[in-house]
């Protein structure tokens, strides 16, 4: 009876492993014995790279021989805010280089910040037959050319999604080259793209394939061809519309709500730029079958939003700009009771006075209102402790709270305080919070419940707050589950990072620019943990012709089990066992 | 590595303040932010230097430049208004930012037609987005600064851009960041490339 498990035959296990889809299950299941460790490698159809620096294609390809989907993730978040200097790396070519040869009948590639070429597009495009799935999400380095060679080559694409990467438009002829015959397209995001499309290309496409599901349009399609477009597409679930001005006709405007009434399977917006608001209630009739809204473009007003908001009546996402201001949240908070998550961006995140009558109130409004809010992310000018306190005692079902307070270390402006024991609030209530970002005047303190809260935390982001390394050491030492950690601007130093190395390990990746962690430290900590890189980014010259003790401006750390990369820039270096700086 | 963890450790705890300003409580700073306010607060390991240079950077648009360390000084408004906080993606901060900056009309001359035209800059995004309008509105061809491609030029049908500065001194497009090309164009000339 001792030996039952390995008494099943190989075929009915991974039968078994087939119903197993998470990949933490799928390590869990590999790690059983040697194998199962065998029959899992070898029947695993997706993988998931959270840090393609953490290991390596052969080593990949190695362990799973058969894929069909695979994921990586480039850059470190904080490259979405212009930190991680041009050329810093996550270039995809050697991946797809790879994968070109080891797996012909690969369907998905997803990729997330990293740096694509053209020829990798049309490596992928001649490479895989039965190519199904392209997301480039926040990439750069390729042009329309290499979406010509993805179109004409792609025989059973299904997914086109270029969700906010940087493309160079060289033309809009590409997506001609869909030929007559290509009928599968279910999701097509060209959002991203500067320049015009060849409409007629596109009103032909959208015509012509049936199961086409999602649609989000670039800025350069004008309103007056969207209810070609619609009714081409009445199966249509998600649209993101282009520019949603006109010349003021009525006949646009019937054109345009006849339209949008037509698609009764609609339930995602977005788009939405250039807003001019008499169009607005062309969506009206749909309102109420919306679970999806994304305003971030939409430079309207209050009056404007909320009429709009509070017909969505299945609402469960929302994105908008804070012109919504305080009385739009709280018609949001009455009118859309299944909201799971909220997003409001600053209309003008420069300005020096708010411009909007947007305060901690609204955010408190929703969590009152709202009881499945789980995922936040809001922009304001004042926040205060009480206000905190309430939205943790609202909402402990939070998963994702991200605040940022404009003003860098603004305390709470009814008492002048810290607002260390509102954010104590949030993770002390919170139970099942698992993204956290901080703003605000914040000492020590607040580090100190995070470590003692945040068991389930796996990603937090710190920016101008704490005072010492005691607040760092907090939540390294604190946070079981920590996956994620980036900091800018606070005077973290050598003390808890080398304190806490061991942590690192458990960890994807640790980011710190602006703090105080010295160059010898940075030496130590990489010669200390072989299966860390220590990366050391500085643009104004090698590290080590300044003393030890200067601190650097940015360090990046991961684990990795693929050794220092090759490809870095001039202004990378890692601190490994040589201790040998290669200098530029 | 133990004993060093260990007695880093031993640092932290008995410790905790003596490299920072917790006993001055940081809400003496109230809601002043002022960067020179937050910077005394930490003096022992301030790099004046350094913060120095900071206040020497000002800038009316965002400058590409990539910023050296602020070591306890919370950026001024001028140093704030740069692309790295608030923490907004770019996509949506050019949106907002067009909205708030009106225009930038600047003067465009192509060789050899006398009349000029004129061109708002923050209509477009980037160099290349430029490039396309004025090749459209002179009907030329204009190498795009940023490509690789190496300047086949036969023929006087192949251009490229160039601007005068705020120096006086005619530069060629696509050099320095697209921000600081903003702060810095009085006006554009569309040359012969086989001039240059």
């Amino acid at each position: 009876m001792k030996k039952a498990a390995y008494s099943f035959p190989e075929e009915v296990l991974e039968h078994v492993f087939s119903f197993i889809i998470s990949d933490k299950d799928r390590s869990s299941i590999s790690l059983v014995c040697k194998s199962w460790y065998e029959i899992e490698r070898w029947c695993r159809r997706k993988v998931f790279v959270g840090n393609c620096y953490a290991v390596s294609p052969p080593i990949l390809i190695k362990r799973f021989p058969e894929l069909r989907s695979v994921t990586l993730k480039g850059k470190p978040h904080f490259a979405d805010f212009n930190l991680v200097p041009e050329g810093w790396g996550g270039f995809a070519c050697p991946w797809i280089r790879a994968m070109a040869g080891a797996y012909p009948w690969l369907e998905e590639i997803r990729l997330k910040r990293m740096v694509v070429s053209d020829e990798s597009l049309e490596i992928i495009a001649k490479s895989f037959r039965n190519f199904k799935v392209l997301v480039l999400s926040s990439c750069e380095g390729f042009t329309t050319e290499g979406l010509a060679a993805i179109a004409a080559n792609c025989r059973n694409l299904r997914e086109l999604d270029l969700r906010e990467s940087e493309v160079e438009d060289l033309s809009g002829r590409w997506l001609s080259d869909f030929p007559d015959s290509y009928t599968s397209l279910e999701s097509l995001n060209i959002s991203c793209l500067g320049n015009e499309v060849n409409l007629l290309a596109l009103e032909r496409l959208v015509s012509r394939c049936p199961n086409l599901k999602t649609l989000r349009l670039n800025r350069a399609v004008p309103l007056d061809r969207l209810p070609n477009l619609l009714r081409g597409a009445p199966q249509l679930a998600e649209l993101g519309t282009g520019a949603y001005t006109s010349e003021m006709r009525p006949d646009v405007f019937s054109n345009l709500a006849e339209a949008f009434a037509g698609c009764k399977q609609l339930k995602t917006l977005s788009g939405f730029w250039d807003v001019l608001p008499s169009y607005l209630p062309a969506v009206y009739p749909i309102c109420s079958q919306l679970i999806s809204l994304n305003l971030s473009y939409a430079t309207v007003q209050s009056p404007e939003l909320i009429k709009l908001v509070s017909l969505c009546e299945k609402l469960q996402k929302l994105w908008v700009l804070d012109y919504i201001e305080d009385d739009g949240l709280e018609v949001l908070a009455a009118s859309c009771k299944d909201l799971r998550e909220l997003r409001v961006f600053p209309s003008d995140p420069f300005g020096l006075e708010p411009n909007v009558a947007l305060t901690e109130q609204g955010l408190v409004s929703v969590s009152e209102g709202c009881p499945k809010l789980q995922s936040v992310l809001y922009f304001c000018r004042q926040m205060s402790n009480a206000a905190l306190n309430t939205i943790a005692r609202n909402r402990p079902n939070l998963t994702r709270f991200r605040l940022c307070i404009i003003e860098p270390r603004s305390p709470d402006y009814l008492t002048l305080q810290p607002l260390d024991d509102g954010f104590g609030a949030i993770v002390e209530h919170c139970k099942d919070l698992r993204r956290l970002s901080l703003s605000g005047l914040l000492t020590d303190r607040v580090f100190e419940y995070i470590g003692t809260y945040g068991k389930k935390l796996e990603m937090l982001s710190v920016a101008f707050a704490g005072d010492s390394d005691l607040g760092l050491h907090h939540v390294l030492s604190g946070c079981d589950n920590l996956r994620k950690l980036e900091i800018r601007d606070c005077p973290f130093g050598d003390k808890a990072l080398l304190a806490n190395a061991a942590k690192l390990e458990t960890m994807r990746s640790l980011w710190m620019s602006s703090c105080s962690v010295s160059f010898g430290a940075c030496k130590v900590l990489g010669q200390k943990m072989p299966r860390l890189n220590v990366e050391v980014m500085d643009e104004s010259g090698p590290p080590d012709s300044r003393p030890e003790s200067s601190p650097v401006e940015k360090l990046y750390v991961y684990r990795t089990v693929a050794g220092p990369r090759l490809d870095m820039p001039g202004f990378v270096w890692t601190m490994d066992d040589d201790s040998a700086l290669r200098i530029s | 590595m133990e004993e060093m963890v260990m007695a880093t450790l031993d640092l932290i705890t008995a410790s905790p303040h003596s490299s920072s300003s917790s006993s001055s409580s940081p809400t003496t700073d109230n809601n002043n932010n002022h960067p020179s306010s937050s910077s005394s607060s930490s003096s022992s390991l301030c790099l004046s230097s350094i913060s120095t240079r900071r206040t020497d950077l000002s800038t009316d648009l965002r400058l590409g430049l990539s910023l050296s360390p602020s070591h306890y000084s919370t950026p001024s408004r001028e140093q704030r208004s740069s692309f790295d906080w608030p923490p907004v993606k770019s996509t949506l901060r050019c949106t907002l930012v067009e909205k708030s900056q009106i225009s930038l009309f600047v003067k465009v001359y192509m060789e050899g037609i006398p009349i000029g035209r004129k061109l708002n800059l923050l209509a477009h995004h980037n160099y290349h987005a430029l490039v396309k309008a004025l090749a459209n509105m002179f009907r030329t061809t204009i190498l795009c600064p940023d490509s690789h491609q190496l300047p086949l030029i036969s023929g006087n049908n192949v251009h490229v851009l160039t601007y005068e500065d705020q120096e006086g001194d005619w530069m060629m497009v696509g050099d320095v960041p697209w921000e600081m090309f903003l702060t810095s164009v009085k006006k554009l000339k569309i040359t012969r490339a086989d001039r240059c």
